[in-house]
Order: structure tokens, then C-alpha cells, then sequence
């Protein structure tokens, strides 16, 4: 027969055992946050110039459009790594 | 299929006598692209030079310009002419003989007519406008100029002045501008224009006219409308003659740009004293064909050679030899680069694989079917070549769409009334229980991981595209290094990932990580990995050594699929948030039969659209640029060269007149 102390300690065991899965939830959660946040800056960073040729060369050249659409799309890889990493992170 | 159409190298030497019979020839059939003669490109070749263009091609360049500037004034436009019948040749020539240059002094006579009202009335306008600030004016404007010894400033200031010498002050306030008029002696002249420049005073024109400004303006106003009714007149004039002349124009202008595309061809030829010489490419399909009729209008009197190819990389230009259904997918190829002419083209593959990618991003029903009615609408406003090219992409794109909806079960983010069929993408997204339910069976990371493999097969489809255009372009010992080099590609691809294989297990991948170890940790798959991608780097580095920096790329560029599943999830999470937000956020909570409830409704429905509207865009945006990126990007770069030379054909299609 377990005494009152005994439960005590078990009980406090489980609330420990909740609470450090909670937070370690909540890392994935901010792991998750902080992969697509910082790639996005990354990729941002990258299409900032290329943004700003492409609209030059689209100024100059109508034709030029679906190129430097894509041209400009070209280091959104980076934030879709980024994506990719959160998304395993939170499922997996 | 994966080769473009292919081409002979003809060349017809005939005397000149039969120069234009020969030229009508080539141009009825459409056929025959002419190589531009360079006059002293050969130096061996003395005595020939670049043909005159035929008589009478400076009447027809004069009365094309005549036609042109006409349809350019009435915007009468190539694409106005659909649904017209079809004119007799003879008929147009005998109108631009007779009625063109009447017609073009009527237009004439008609647009000076019209250029010169305008400027009356512009003039007008412009006296009605200086007379303006005067229309309450207590005297006659005749009396406010013209004196020896008194000088008048009419205008307007902000704040006041006080002027400490005689003058005479009139204050009228118009439409919250105050115009004043000061009556000054001349002498006195220069003291008060410093003192008003001081105060910014903006001074205006006094109108030398003569009588009220009132009536005067009157008087203006009644010239416009007259000066409108007159112009009025003559743009219906013009009206007239385009709705009755529409037709004569379009149709003379497609004759006579016929005609003077065929009169200036010799430019293109060589020709010497008394014959000439055309040289090009015809499709082999075309060549007897042509070849027969060229005989026939010139009696058998004619030279026709076919010959060698010199250098079959460049020399032909490229016509496309697809079938029907990849025709649009020509489009991207355009954009990217013509093939050559002995590379694979990539058309068909890509026609295949393209709208795939795009319905595994955007597998939505819902958006697909939006993009599908959407195709159909803009077929009235995309009407050109490209563009309806583009539309048959997208259609093809949102059909797959529409499947891969149905497969994933999605309709604007909510589920359809039947689990996924195979793999699950639905999201976490919506506090209640339904969603926790399907978030434990969505299958993300196996998402992924299928994405990986149709990187790896793409990739790999790529090296192996590279070999064969190794095989087929390249000479001497590089094409064997090329060749090898490109299955070293393969090789360290896939000894990479047996090596990954080998020591984690991967779900909808090949576990290999049960063998024994035998040395170092390592077992017999990883062994066989390692070996396979030593002898990939070898072969790499005997073509190249500086390649070998690229190995890195190889990770990336397979990873780079992943996008497939990640963009097409971050436009399911969007389409889940903007349910979640307009519907369990604002509209169910507050469901009630009460004008807040409706305001609430009104608001939730006016949330989702916009919501639906972005993620539509985006998703089209996104679904239509991630594929065709991860085609010029990473499958191209494995094998495609492109810079091949566009084939254009001599002749023009007819719409409104006859082949003659």
C-alpha cells in the first residue's frame, strides 16, 4: 500500500514529465518559427537586388517579364528549405 | 518527337529570267527558310553580289506606308479583320490604283480639318480662360490697357499691401480667388512692383480685347459649341469611311506587304549579271513538294542541289516536331532558348511532367476549377500566339489540378466527403477535434520524401538527356569524357544516396540499414555506395577536375524539389486559416438571427473571399513559376544547351487575300 508521501512523489513526477514535454513542444515549436523566419530574411535579402534588376529590365523590355519573374524567384529556395525543415520539425 | 523537324539544304541557281515565278513559288508554299547571302563572306566567290529588289517595289513600299498611316489613324488593327470574307487579288489592286489615293486625300483633308478646328478651340478656351478673373470687371476690358501715362497690374496675393502712393483699387472675389486691379501713374511703377513682389503677388495677363469680358466670353463659348458641332461632323465622316473602307484597308495591307516581301527578296540572294542563286532549308517533309513546283513554273530550267550539312549543330535553323498536346509547352521553350537542331527537345517532357508538379502544389478542386474558368474567359482577351499557348498550359495545369484535389481531398482548404486517397496533407489548423483528427493522419514528411524521388528520377532523366547530346553533338575524345562524365553525375548522385540509405532508415525509401556491419560501422550497401560514388567523382574529374567544386549541388538541387510539397502546403495553410478565420472565428460563434449576427455574417463572407482571391493568385503564382523553375534550373542545366536558330519560313499566311 503506496503511503500519502509516496503518491506526492509520483504525482510531482508526472507533472514534471508534462511540463518538460510541453516545453519541448514549444522549442520545436520556436526551432520551427526561427527556420522559415531567418530564411525568409535570406531569401529577402537575395530577390532585394535581383527584385530591382528585374523591374529595370522589365521597364526597358516589356518581353522581358516571365524571365525576370523567375529570375527573381530564383532564392525563395532558401526559405523553402527553411519550410521544409519547419514542416519536419512539426510532423515528424 | 525528341528531335526537332529535319531540314535539307537546298540550292536553286536559275537565270534571272525566272526570278519572280521562282519567288512566288517559294512564297505560296511557306515553306523555305533563305539563308541571308553575305556578299564577300567567301572570298573564292568573285563577281556575285546581293540582288536589287524587283521593279516597282518603291510604288508598293509608297502605297503601304498610305495604307498603314490610314489603319493606323482608324486603329484598325490585323486582329479587326477576323469573320471578313476574303477579297479577289485583282479586285484590291485595281481599289489601291483608283480609290487609295483618293480615300488617303480625304482622310488627309478630313484630319487637317479636324487638326485645325481643334486649335481654334483651343485658342478659344485659352481667351475664355485669361478673360476669367475679369468677368466681373466694372468696366469694359478695353479700358484696362492702352494708357501713356497709367499703368494697370491685374493679379492676385495672398495677404495685403498698403501702397503709401495714389492709385485706384478694384477687389474681385471669383471661386475663392481674389483678383485685384491697381491703377498706378507710371512713374510710380517701379517702387509698387517691388513692394507687390515682396508680398507674392502673381500677376495675370490683361487680355487686350475690346467690350465686356462677359460677353465676350459668351461670345467664345458660342464659337466652341459651333466649332464642336463641326468636328463632331467631320469624326463622323471619318466613322464613315473607316466602317465602309475596314475591310480595303486590312486586306490591301496584307496584299501589299505580300507583295513587297516579295519584291525585296533578292536582297537575300545572290545574284550575278544574268542568274541567281537562293540558298536555304526546308523541312524534308516539304522538299519534293517544292522542289516539283519549282521545276514546273520555271520549265525544267533550273539548278536544284541539295546539299551537305556542314555544321549540323547550328547550320539548320529549328522547327519544332511535337505532337498536338505539347505544342503550348513550346512556349517555355522559347522563353528558355530554341533547342538546336540535333539536341533532344525537351518540349514532350516537359508537356508531361509540368502540369504535374503544378497539381501537386495547387491540388486543390476548388482552385483548379477557378482556374479553369478562368483559362476559358481569357481566350477572347489572349489572343495572340503566346498567349494562347499559355492558356492551354494553364488548362492542362488546372486539370491536374482538379486530380490532385481529389486525390489529397481538398476543396478552398476544407476536406472533401472522402478521406485522401493516398497521402494526406491536411493541416493542424482550427482548434476542434476534427482537426486533431485528420492532423494525426496527414503525411507530411512521406510527402517530402516522395517529392524526393521525383527529384532524384528528374535529375537523373537530365544526366542521362546530357549523355545523349554528349553522344550526339560533341567530337573526338571530349564526347567520350562528356559521356562519362555525365553518368559520373548519376553515379555520385545515387551512391550518395545508397550511403544514406545504408544508415538511416527512410520511409517510401529502400532500407538497407539492416546488412551487418563489415568494416568501420559500414556495411555491405554503404560499401557499394561509397565505391559508386568514388568512381562517379572520377569520372567527373577526368572531363573536369574544377566540376568536382559542384558535387554540393547535387544535394541541393534534389532538396530544391521539395518545394513541390512545400509551396503546395503553405497554400493549403493559407486556405485552412482563412476558413478557420471566416468561418470558426467569425461567423459560427456569432450565428444568429439578429442585424449583428448578419454583420458578422456579412463580414466572415467578405473575410473569406479575400482570403480565397490572395491564395488563388498565389497559388497560380506560385504552382506555375515553382515548376517551371525547377525545369530551367535544375533539370536544363543536366543536359539542355539551346541557342539553336529559329526557323522563318519565306511567305505569310493569308487571311484576307489569295495565294496567288
Amino acid at each position: 500500500m503506496a503511503s500519502g508521501a509516496e503518491t506526492m512523489a509520483v504525482e510531482v513526477a508526472a507533472q514534471n514529465l508534462e511540463a518538460m514535454a510541453a516545453s519541448a513542444a514549444g522549442l520545436k515549436a520556436i526551432g520551427a518559427g526561427l527556420a522559415v523566419g531567418l530564411t525568409g530574411i535570406g531569401s529577402g535579402l537575395g530577390e532585394m537586388s535581383i527584385g530591382a534588376a528585374a523591374v529595370g529590365a522589365v521597364a526597358e523590355d516589356k518581353e522581358m517579364f516571365g524571365l525576370a519573374l523567375l529570375f527573381t524567384v530564383l532564392p525563395e529556395t532558401i526559405v523553402i528549405f527553411g519550410l521544409v525543415v519547419a514542416l519536419l520539425l512539426l510532423f515528424s | 518527337m525528341f528531335n526537332p523537324k529535319q531540314m535539307s539544304r537546298l540550292l536553286i541557281v536559275a537565270s534571272k529570267e525566272h526570278l519572280d515565278p521562282v519567288i512566288a513559288e517559294l512564297y505560296r508554299h511557306h515553306v523555305f527558310h533563305i539563308e541571308d547571302f553575305v556578299e564577300g563572306a567567301n572570298e573564292d566567290i568573285k563577281g556575285v553580289k546581293i540582288g536589287n529588289p524587283s521593279k516597282g517595289a518603291d510604288v508598293l513600299s509608297t502605297d503601304l506606308v498610305r495604307v498603314r498611316s490610314i489603319a493606323s489613324t482608324f486603329e484598325v488593327k490585323p486582329e479587326n479583320g477576323k469573320g471578313l470574307q476574303k477579297m479577289q487579288n485583282s479586285d484590291i489592286r485595281g481599289r489601291i490604283q483608283e480609290e487609295l489615293p483618293k480615300i488617303a486625300k480625304e482622310v488627309e483633308e478630313l484630319l487637317s480639318r479636324r487638326a485645325h478646328l481643334d486649335s481654334s478651340m483651343k485658342e478659344y478656351e485659352q481667351r475664355i480662360e485669361l478673360l476669367q478673373p475679369f468677368v466681373n470687371s466694372p468696366v469694359p476690358i478695353d479700358m484696362l490697357y492702352g494708357y501713356d501715362s497709367v499703368s494697370i497690374i491685374a493679379g492676385t496675393y495672398p495677404g495685403t499691401v498698403t501702397l503709401d502712393v495714389p492709385h485706384e483699387e478694384y477687389k474681385e472675389t471669383l471661386k475663392g480667388t481674389t483678383t485685384t486691379i491697381l491703377a498706378i501713374r507710371n512713374s510710380d511703377l517701379p517702387d509698387v512692383e517691388k513692394k507687390l513682389l515682396d508680398a507674392s503677388f502673381h500677376r495675370i495677363p490683361i487680355p487686350e480685347e475690346e467690350g465686356s469680358p462677359q460677353e465676350l466670353i459668351y461670345r467664345y463659348e458660342q464659337e466652341i459649341a459651333s466649332l464642336q458641332k463641326s468636328m463632331d461632323e467631320v469624326s463622323d465622316d471619318l466613322a464613315d469611311i473607316k466602317e465602309k473602307q475596314k475591310e480595303f484597308l486590312l486586306a490591301s495591307e496584307e496584299l501589299l506587304s505580300a507583295d513587297l516581301e516579295k519584291a525585296e527578296a533578292p536582297l537575300l540572294f545572290a545574284t550575278t549579271e544574268h542568274a541567281f542563286a537562293i540558298e536555304g532549308w526546308v523541312p524534308a517533309e516539304n522538299n519534293v513538294a517544292l522542289q516539283e513546283d519549282i521545276q514546273k513554273v520555271t520549265g525544267g530550267n533550273v539548278l536544284l542541289s541539295e546539299l551537305d550539312i556542314d555544321d549540323p549543330n547550328n547550320g539548320p535553323p529549328v522547327e519544332y516536331n511535337n505532337p498536338d498536346f505539347a505544342h503550348p509547352t513550346e512556349l517555355f521553350m522559347d522563353v528558355y532558348s530554341r533547342p538546336k537542331y540535333t539536341e533532344v527537345d525537351p518540349s514532350m517532357i516537359m508537356a508531361v511532367v509540368y502540369p504535374i508538379m503544378f497539381g501537386l502544389i495547387l491540388g486543390d478542386v476548388g482552385y483548379g476549377l477557378i482556374l479553369l474558368v478562368l483559362c476559358f474567359g481569357l481566350r477572347s482577351f489572349l489572343t495572340g500566339k503566346a498567349g494562347n499557348q499559355l492558356l492551354k498550359v494553364l488548362r492542362n495545369c488546372s486539370i491536374s489540378s482538379i486530380f490532385f484535389g481529389i486525390v489529397f481531398s481538398e476543396f478552398f482548404g476544407f476536406s472533401l466527403p472522402w478521406h485522401p486517397l493516398w497521402l494526406s496533407r491536411h493541416l493542424n489548423i482550427g482548434a476542434g477535434p476534427e482537426a486533431h483528427a485528420v492532423a494525426e493522419v496527414s503525411h507530411i514528411p512521406e510527402l517530402i520524401i516522395i517529392s524526393i524521388w521525383i527529384g532524384l528520377l528528374h535529375i537523373t532523366l537530365g544526366r542521362l538527356l546530357g549523355a545523349r547530346n554528349a553522344a550526339k553533338m560533341d567530337h573526338g575524345h571530349h564526347r567520350q569524357l562528356a559521356i562519362y562524365a555525365n553518368i559520373g553525375w548519376i553515379m555520385v548522385m545515387w551512391g550518395i544516396v545508397f550511403l544514406i540509405w545504408s544508415i538511416f532508415p527512410i520511409p517510401f525509401m529502400i532500407d538497407l540499414s539492416g546488412f551487418p556491419a563489415m568494416v568501420a560501422g559500414l556495411n555491405a550497401a554503404s560499401i557499394a555506395g561509397a565505391l559508386i560514388l568514388i568512381v562517379g567523382i572520377i569520372f567527373i574529374a577526368r572531363e573536369n577536375v574544377l566540376d568536382l567544386m559542384e558535387i554540393p549541388t547535387i544535394i541541393s538541387n534534389v532538396l530544391s524539389y521539395t518545394r513541390l510539397i512545400a509551396v503546395g502546403l503553405s497554400s493549403v495553410a493559407i486556405a485552412m486559416v482563412t476558413n478557420y478565420i471566416s468561418i470558426g472565428m467569425i461567423i459560427e460563434p456569432n450565428f444568429e438571427l439578429s442585424i449583428l449576427g448578419i454583420i458578422f455574417l456579412v463580414v466572415g463572407i467578405i473575410v473569406f473571399l479575400i482570403g480565397h482571391t490572395i491564395n488563388t493568385a498565389l497559388g497560380i503564382l506560385g504552382g506555375g513559376l515553382h515548376p517551371l523553375r525547377l525545369h530551367y534550373v535544375e533539370f536544363f542545366t543536366k543536359f539542355y544547351r539551346g541557342g539553336g536558330k529559329i526557323y522563318h519560313p519565306f511567305g505569310k499566311a493569308r487571311k484576307l487575300t489569295e495565294i496567288e
